[in-house]
């Protein structure tokens, strides 16, 4: 029995989930969005960052809250699969002739994409507003901003998969989450040139996943050229080898579900 | 797969004549230090119900688990409808759960549609065939309520709706009607067994005895893991040929000291807090015996044809009575 049509048959459902939640669907986008004009008018008229490499401070968060989108969606996302494990769901789908891999692959599609698809609207929505360099042009950039969002969202996926397989409650999945990728995303280059960070906080950002994610964002949109960044030939590579990693551990050990339950 | 997108493959290859809908040698598996099946040996004909009784925790549930390849066998082995459990395999399988596993934010015909998307049926057979079963089984008006505005009785018929969308050869019933009233219990089952055609076998795990002695027409008790007695209710019940005498005493102090001491004409003796139950050859000429040598507290006494229960009882309550005079 062929996998694709059960794949795409959970896919549909935990998109159409997430669609029905308007909170979950809004929250994501809204939050970002509003760091964006309130923390990125702040600073701007505050604090005049003169080291920005171009631009105000608010274009130069917007790839930062681009990425915090995705981490938002991400983490909703992921809290499908704990729900769908205490309803009894999930257990239900692996009685089906499918692995759980396929199953679960079927959830994780569903993420990356409602994922990618918000991160894109918070750019469409905020990019008239702010002042971005479009070093490559607008079509080139979106191509290349579409490119680093579904690759992050696809990194996303499978360190929420990894998670989940080790976490056994939602409360301490969201815990986790929040330890191990909020704080990421402060020594990303989010909200301030790793530049001007201590030697040993710039060494691990460039150990930091996300750091690709925002550079290669701010490459794309925000940067006139390329010299005060890692450049997308640099940011692509490294994000997708972190990517593959994350989807490899995370179809080693899957989440382990008995005939009566987790 | 469905070639028209709505008729699962057949068994393949045909079963050979003589094949049983499930064959377990020996099975065996172990959590840490607990036996959850040690020596489980079954064989459940094609086409029929077969209850599978037994007490909370004596295997039933591990079992089922490996008939859906849901778990492995430590030691033994299990052909289902002559072939290994593969996921393959659970294209045939329809299972309802004891604990109930629905997503209440989804209606009721996009959990079926579902299910029936997983099971190899397209969009549109799926479609069809659920709104026919739901209209079978009193559910046609709620197709598009949402699972959360269903009572708790309709969610269990829902869960069999859903278990025969694709038309399994066997169905795996794990305490299918646990926390719904009786009127519900009868509905699911006047449901169910209005499209059993006798090539569909029923595989029915409960531990209400009545239940099983309404609906299967064979059972098998289950006690630590293994099958201590089978065969169809009526010959367990013959194969008891007593009567039995049921006695309820103001105290267990009073019952346990009745169940342990040796009566005369008594088979199995089994004891259940304050109450008794013997087994007898006469119940004639047992009950008199009963007043002139037992404590004298009995509150009631009531003669009563073998019913599965008493066969249950003698073959499964055996370790209670251990336990209560030891």
């Amino acid at each position: 029995m062929s996998s694709l049509p059960a794949c795409l048959a959970i896919f549909e459902r935990d998109v159409r989930a997430v669609v029905r939640s308007r909170s979950q669907l809004y929250s994501s986008m809204f939050t970002p969005l509003l760091l964006l004009v309130f923390l990125g008018s702040g600073v701007s008229h505050g604090l005049a960052p003169s080291r920005l490499p171009a631009g105000g401070f608010t274009s130069y968060m917007v790839a930062g809250v681009v990425v915090m989108t995705s981490l938002f969606s991400s983490t909703f996302a992921s809290a499908s699969y704990y729900r769908d494990r205490d309803s009894g769901m999930l257990r239900f789908m692996l009685t089906s002739p499918h692995s759980a891999r396929t199953i679960l692959l079927g959830k994780s599609l569903a993420g990356v994409v409602i994922g990618t698809a918000q991160a894109l609207v918070v750019m469409a929505l905020a990019a008239p507003f702010l002042d971005l360099g479009w070093q490559y042009g607008i079509v080139a950039g979106a191509v290349f901003i579409a490119a680093t969002a579904t690759v992050l969202n696809l990194l996303l996926a499978g360190f929420a998969q990894v998670l989940a397989a080790r976490v056994q409650t939602m409360q301490g999945f969201h815990l986790v989450m929040n330890l191990a990728l909020f704080p990421l995303l402060f020594f990303s280059g989010a909200f301030y040139p790793i530049d001007d960070l201590p030697t040993w906080l710039a060494a691990l950002a460039l150990a930091n996943p996300l750091t690709y994610a925002v550079d290669a964002l701010q490459v794309a949109a925000y940067a006139g050229d390329n010299s005060a960044f890692l450049g997308l030939w640099v940011d692509l590579p490294v994000l997708m080898a972190y990517t593959a990693a994350a989807i490899a551990l995370a179809s080693v050990r899957l989440p382990r579900l008995t005939w009566s339950g987790a | 797969m469905a070639a028209d997108g709505g008729k699962l493959d057949p068994m393949n290859p045909p079963l050979a004549p003589g094949t049983q809908a499930i064959e377990a040698r020996g099975l065996k598996r172990a959590y840490g230090p607990r036996l959850a099946l040690d020596g489980f040996s079954l064989d459940v004909p094609v086409g029929s119900v077969f209850g599978l009784l037994g007490p909370n925790g004596s295997g039933k549930s591990t079992f089922m688990a490996m008939l859906a390849a849901m778990e492995r066998p430590r030691a033994g082995t299990l052909r289902v409808f002559g072939q290994a459990p593969t996921a393959s395999l659970r294209a045939h399988l329809g299972t309802v759960f004891q604990e109930p596993a629905l997503d209440p934010s989804m209606t009721a015909l996009e959990s079926l549609v579902l299910a029936g998307r997983l099971f190899g049926l397209s969009r549109g057979a799926a479609t069809d065939r659920a709104q026919g079963l739901l209209s079978r089984f009193g559910l046609g008006n709620r197709a598009r309520d949402s699972v959360s505005t269903l009572s708790g009785g309709m969610r269990r018929r829902l869960e069999v709706v859903r278990a025969l969308l694709h038309e399994p050869d066997l169905l795996l019933l794990d305490e299918p009607a646990t926390g719904i009233d009786p009127d519900e219990r009868r509905l699911l089952w006047q449901s169910l067994l209005e499209g059993q055609d006798g090539r569909r076998t029923i595989l029915l795990a409960t531990n209400d005895l009545a239940e099983a002695d309404a609906v299967a027409d064979r059972v098998a008790f289950v006690r630590d893991g293994r099958v201590v007695a089978s065969g169809t209710p009526s010959a367990l019940k013959r194969d008891l040929g007593r009567e039995a005498v049921r006695v309820r005493w103001a105290t267990s102090a009073d019952a346990e000291a009745a169940a342990s001491s040796n009566w005369e004409g008594c088979g199995t003796v089994t004891r259940d807090g304050e109450e008794v139950l013997f087994t007898v050859e006469q119940a004639a000429s047992f009950v008199p015996q009963l007043f002139a040598l037992a404590p004298p507290t009995i509150r009631s006494v009531s003669i009563e044809p073998s019913s599965l229960q008493d066969a249950y009882f003698q073959h499964v309550g055996e370790r209670v009575r251990a336990e209560a005079t030891a």
